[in-house]
């Protein structure tokens, strides 16, 4: 029943999607441009923090990767955007490949602060080399005046969107799903029940790394100018994993629900208090985890009903 | 490098570490007593800066005499953030009670930042600057104070955990929650106690690094990295450990800072990952409070 509703809502949504921005003004095709982006990069999250339950606090860091890759192939070799997409895409889950050789041999605060040590680092080292990144003063990326440019990157960004959805929906019923699920909820027993667990955390992290890495390519395109501030910012990787939690983590529609309610309270509130528009973000975490850690498919799976009693509960299971 | 150069970047590393220790020790009672990685650390730091800061702006206080004030602050914030927000997910899973500090972090800077405003400010003493000269090799005198300072607080929180009623709840609280809990013990005052008391640290830090480094609501967020990694350095849990990952750090930080300036981060990063690797239980064993 629930799946049923959901195919529906998914076709609609695409529906809509597609044929949005022929009416829409320049204003709202940013601002769902940029819906999608959250909501991508939170389904990449989705894959090692949802599923496999490793708190995973360095996502940016392929976000970042992602818009240098595109920055560093258009602007000093004059590649064309779609092959420097492509790279920033392979770039992204490569790094995770990597990255996530020894760091997901770590587990809990020590894996998380490792993560958030790697994005830390890599841009500090981004910072430093001048010679390939033009450091702090960023890069200017060629400029496309096409005239549909705007819907060009809305569609692209739709584009990875579902794809991201659809690799989410094939794996989640695959049998991988149960093996990283498994690693979620106690990785000795699944390793003991012969489960390649090295395999299945990687596969989880390479994932996130490709699909936050083509997304970061795009945005570099999109905006035309990064920094290292700006691409490698710890806010990224708090949206994905906040969008993520109060979605659902381990679900296909949580990021996307999640990211939809997120960005929508995001625009009205950047519209009316600009200056407290950080300070929000602070918040919605606190309420967040502290009222709804298992996010809204909680509810929507018909198992409760958000009523009063239901956060009572929720607070009652946890606080000491 | 010759001698004198390599003998003025060891006294710079100690002197760095001292300060950078007792950071990390704040951290180190939280995560050994709580199980929180407290993401909220280097904001509290930040905070316990500027309450030096504007003590000495407005009323002309020493930062010294500050520190007291700094951390009284910084115990009464934290006690009450522990009781009446963290405590209610203290039994959640670890990403849960990480997100919520990482929460109030983003919350205390952009607070900060609304009120105090981005600009750089610094505490400038009559003394600032001045320091004494051992055979060419400079000593700065607050750095040495820092150190000073951060050696005595170790003390006296070792004294209190192992002298006092109080200190030994806490540290029965750290063993087995429920076991202390069922001795009569009242575990969310202690854990609001523990916490208090790691932002009280915090604060202190704070209030000497607003003599040593640029005042800014986004300065604490290096201080939270550093303190871990202080922490897997020493091994967790124990305040000798704390001290002499502190120290071995700063000492670290001096060294590559010469080769690789502006690279502090990527190298606390490399650190750690080089201590996960050889010696996960840190250079003093896994101990826990004494």
């Amino acid at each position: 029943m629930t799946n049923r509703i959901f195919t529906v809502l998914g076709a609609l949504i695409l529906l809509v999607g597609l044929i949005l921005p022929l009416w829409v003004s320049g204003y709202w095709v940013r601002t769902i441009t940029l819906l999608f982006m959250l909501a991508g990069m939170a389904q990449g999250w989705n894959f090692i923090g949802g599923y496999t339950g490793y708190p995973a606090f360095g996502n940016v860091v392929f976000f970042g990767m992602g818009a240098y890759t595109t920055g560093i192939l258009m602007n000093k070799l004059g590649l064309p955007f779609v092959p420097s997409f492509v790279a920033s895409g392979v770039v992204g889950g490569l790094f995770a490949v990597l990255v996530g050789l020894p760091v997901l041999r770590l587990k809990g605060h020590y894996f998380a602060i490792a993560t958030l040590g790697v994005a830390e680092a890599v841009r500090e080292i981004a910072d430093n080399w001048e010679s390939l990144t033009e450091g702090g003063r960023g890069m200017t990326l060629p400029i496309n005046y096409a005239p549909h440019f705007s819907h060009y990157v809305y569609y692209t960004m739709l584009g990875i969107l579902l794809v991201a959805i659809l690799t989410t929906y094939l794996l989640s019923r695959s049998k991988w799903i149960y093996g990283m699920v498994a690693i979620r909820e106690d990785e000795e027993a699944a390793k003991a029940m012969g489960i390649n667990t090295t395999w299945l955390k990687i596969l989880a992290f390479a994932l996130s790394g490709l699909f936050t890495g083509l997304i970061g390519g795009l945005y570099a395109y999109w905006n035309t100018f990064i920094d290292t501030n700006s691409v490698f910012t710890i806010s990224y990787t708090l949206y994905m994993i906040i969008i993520t939690i109060l979605g659902g983590p381990g679900t296909v529609w949580g990021p996307i629900i999640g990211a939809v309610i997120f960005h929508a309270l995001r625009t009205f509130l950047w519209l009316r208090f600009t200056e407290l528009h950080a300070l929000f973000l602070g918040f919605v975490i606190v309420v967040v985890v502290i009222f709804m850690p298992k996010g809204v498919m909680d509810v929507v799976r018909g198992r409760r009903r958000f009523t009063f009693k239901y956060f009572l509960q929720t607070v009652r299971e946890s606080k000491v | 490098m010759g001698v004198i150069e390599i003998s003025q970047t060891i006294v710079n590393g100690l002197l760095l570490g001292g300060v950078l220790a007792l950071v990390a020790l704040g951290f180190s009672i939280v995560w050994g007593i709580m199980n929180i990685i407290n993401i909220a650390h280097g904001a509290f730091v930040m905070v316990g800066a500027y309450v030096a800061f504007w003590l000495f702006k407005l009323y002309g206080l020493d930062p010294f005499l500050s520190v007291p004030i700094a951390m009284a602050v910084l115990f009464v914030v934290g006690y009450l953030l522990q009781r009446y927000l963290i405590n209610l997910v203290m039994r959640a899973p670890m990403l849960v009670t990480f997100l919520l500090t990482f929460g109030l972090e983003v919350i205390i800077v952009n607070l900060a930042l609304l009120w105090w405003t981005a600009s750089w400010r610094a505490v400038t003493t009559t003394y600032s600057g001045t320091g004494f000269n051992v055979g060419g090799v400079q000593v700065p005198y607050i750095k040495l104070a820092g150190l000073g300072i951060s050696l005595l607080l170790a003390w006296l929180l070792t004294l209190f955990m192992n002298r006092t009623r109080t200190g030994n709840a806490i540290r029965a609280v750290g063993m087995d929650m429920e076991a202390a809990r069922l001795m009569g013990v009242n575990v969310r005052h202690v854990y609001a106690l523990t916490y208090g008391i790691g932002a009280a640290m915090a604060g202190a830090a704070g209030a000497i690094l607003s003599m040593i480094v640029i005042v800014t609501p986004e300065m604490g967020g290096a201080y939270t990295l550093r303190a871990f990694v202080i922490c897997v350095l020493g091994g967790l849990g124990s305040v000798p450990g704390a001290m002499v990952g502190g120290l071995v750090f700063g000492l670290v930080e001096a060294f590559a800072g010469i080769r690789w300036p502006g690279m502090d981060l990527a190298v606390a990063f490399a650190v750690l990952v080089v201590i996960l690797i050889f010696r996960p239980s840190g250079i003093m064993g896994k101990a826990f409070y004494h």
